[in-house]
């Protein structure tokens, strides 16, 4: 046989293996509690990561949720529909329309909002009265822990067609504006809550980001007679550079997965037109329409658009940065 | 030294260069207090109205100061709103929900933080996997649902069991620690538990703490995995229970409207719509600002730590 000809190369290579697999499994016996301790993780890594993605499989199927003996066991029941999901929604408006807004909105809060903490944290570090410092840190940042309906609520109270901005613009003889309902202002409410509640996180780590540039810089700087305005400009604007690029290739990378509890929680029927995004559309298809199948094969889309994004934003970063995102 | 050097003039261009500072300065402390004012009358305006008086909500003459200061209000979203019920239920997920999310990541953790941990690149894979692909939202609710979890705690729990961010942070910070204790843990014969647990853990208070917060934000906030996997009144948490107030507030125009409440006892006239909205919220935002001394110690410390993996 020519194979004979192999025989000692792969008897090589299968003690090899065998030697590989004999010592890891001496290693798991010798520190059996190091692999115990991963179980529970793991568990939940089966359970609520890994199992649900049998449940894609709804997206090329009728699903009947009454099919089987279980919602999950309904699953594998139900019968096969090929790419009839795919075909029908890639087809439907509301398809195009929930995209847009997705990235629209998105997109608009990145290019509004991007620039302001690195402004924030660039300023922060001129103020030198330091009870000042913290209490303008920390006024700013306080919002960032308040949860989605809280922002709303104290927006509500705001903005609400009897609250105190209405109030003021009728004194002003400008009529009201219906902040909630109005199709041309509610991504503005969007954009401007977001940026209430997340300018504070991201000021703080530009803010460590400045703390890490070397100090001895300015102080060169200084000696040489560069002023403040200079000083930011050619030390601290550089020496946040990368910080700023990372933050960038994070926000492009997660442009599917953002927004989702701010729009649910902020949005009604007047206004699904300018703010329905894929998530919420997902949901309301989903658990209000009881169309599970269309509902996975639209969220099946965004994952895998998502997944995309994010693994091609963590090559960038890799490769300008040297730095991987996970 | 410093000040002498900040006065100096441009050596080429001869500006002075404390035009330029006092620019930066004047631009620094105007823009801030804007932001800043921005971030706190909000707050001070929900505040005042939940505990002035009610004919001056109504009139909307409440702005950032309570005037005709009145308690009715906050007793009526106590006593007449299934707010303690809310706030249980809230305590309850966050309480356990850390306690369960600390003790999974840092049993993740501590193993692959061990350079020579064997099979430690084939799990980190399956961690950075589960991170970056998504089953999507109809698959999980079904998963619960097949475990008859919906309404309960655990339904509420699980999604945030592990959040890979915060393991991979505790991961790291673990693998900073000098290796030499815990090598000299290992001579005096304590067996891994023990030293994770004697040696390990009592260098990492500051990061533990700080990741325990995170958690303990996530499943206090978390508004929408309670609504999909929990049905019945009784399981509602703060963010649900001040979801319904804030939309379905004109609910209680009619209850306020007969002056009596479900007790029949009379309703104060300082009772309003907007009054009751507002409390909720005031309510809400108390533990909140109470945590933040707290808060704002290990987030910061939360933030450089996990800036430094890389």
């Amino acid at each position: 046989m020519a194979s004979s000809a192999f025989q000692p190369l792969l008897r090589t290579a299968g003690r090899t293996a065998g030697r590989k697999v004999r010592g890891f499994l001496l290693y798991v016996v010798r520190n059996p509690a190091l692999y115990l301790m991963l179980l529970p993780g793991l568990f939940f890594l089966l359970v609520y990561k890994f199992a649900p993605l049998y449940g894609i499989l709804m997206a090329f199927k009728d699903y009947d949720i009454f099919a089987g003996k279980n919602p999950i066991d309904a699953i594998g029941l139900s019968p096969w529909v090929g790419l009839k999901h795919f075909e029908k929604l890639f087809a439907s408006p509301q398809f195009l329309k929930v995209l847009t807004n997705t990235l629209v909105i998105n997109g608009l809060k990145i290019a509004v909002l991007f620039p302001i903490p690195i402004v924030c944290a660039i300023l922060l570090n001129e103020i030198r009265n330091r009870f000042f410092r913290r209490f303008l840190q920390t006024s700013i940042y306080i919002p960032y822990f308040f949860s989605w309906v809280i922002v709303f609520g104290i927006f509500y109270a705001l903005l609400g067609s009897y609250g105190i901005v209405n109030d003021g613009l009728k004194a002003l003889g400008l009529g009201t504006v219906r902040f909630f309902t109005d199709t041309h202002v509610f991504r503005g409410v969007l954009v401007f809550t977001e940026g209430w509640k997340e300018i504070g996180y991201s000021t703080v780590i530009y803010l460590a980001a400045i703390t890490g540039i070397d100090t001895t810089l300015y102080e060169a700087a200084r000696v040489d007679g560069a002023n403040k305005p200079r000083q930011i400009l050619h030390i601290t604007m550089p020496g946040l550079l990368p910080t700023i690029v990372l933050m960038l290739i994070l926000k492009v990378g997660y442009i599917l997965d953002t927004g989702f509890e701010q729009v649910l929680v902020f949005y009604n029927p007047a206004v699904y037109d300018v703010s329905d995004i894929i998530q919420t559309y997902v949901y309301r298809l989903g658990m209000g329409q009881m169309n599970f199948s269309l509902s996975t094969a639209l969220g099946l889309f965004n994952s895998v658009v998502a997944f995309v994004l994010i693994v091609g934003a963590n090559t960038v970063s890799k490769k300008l940065l040297h730095r991987s995102i996970w | 030294m410093a000040r002498r050097a900040s006065i100096a003039r441009h050596p080429r261009t001869g500006i002075s260069s404390g035009a330029g500072d006092r620019v930066v300065k004047l631009l620094a402390y105007g823009f801030l207090s804007l932001l800043s004012l921005l971030a706190v009358l909000p707050c001070l305006h929900v505040i005042s109205k939940a505990v002035s008086a009610g004919n001056l909500v109504t009139a909307g003459l409440i702005y950032f100061w309570p005037r005709g200061i009145q308690f009715n209000t906050v007793e009526f979203v106590l006593t007449q709103t299934p707010f303690f019920t809310a706030l249980k239920n809230s305590l309850i997920i966050t309480g356990l929900g850390t306690a369960i999310s600390l003790f999974t990541t840092i049993t993740t953790a501590y193993p692959l933080s061990k350079p020579s941990f064997k099979g430690r690149r084939l799990v980190v894979l399956l961690y950075v996997v589960s991170m970056v692909f998504f089953g999507g939202i109809i698959p999980a609710y079904m998963v619960i649902r097949t475990l008859g979890l919906i309404d309960s705690v655990w339904a509420c729990i699980l999604p945030f069991t592990i959040v890979q961010f915060n393991m991979f942070i505790m991961k790291t910070y673990f693998e900073s620690l000098p290796e030499s204790v815990e090598e000299s843990a290992k001579i005096d014969g304590a067996g891994d538990v023990r030293t994770l647990a004697a040696i390990v853990l009592p260098m990492s208070k500051p990061v533990v703490a700080t990741i325990g917060l995170l958690y303990a934000i996530t499943y206090w906030n978390n508004y929408f995995h309670v609504m999909m996997y929990t049905n019945s009144p009784g399981m509602r948490t703060m963010q649900l229970y001040l979801y319904d107030i804030i939309n379905n507030g004109q609910a209680f125009a009619e209850n306020l409207f007969s002056g009596w409440d479900t007790q029949g006892n009379a309703i104060s006239p300082h009772v309003t719509v907007n009054g009751i909205v507002a409390a909720a919220v005031t309510m809400s935002l108390v533990p909140i600002i109470a945590a933040y001394p707290f808060i704002q110690r290990y987030m910061i410390q939360g933030i450089t730590v996990g800036s430094v993996k890389g």
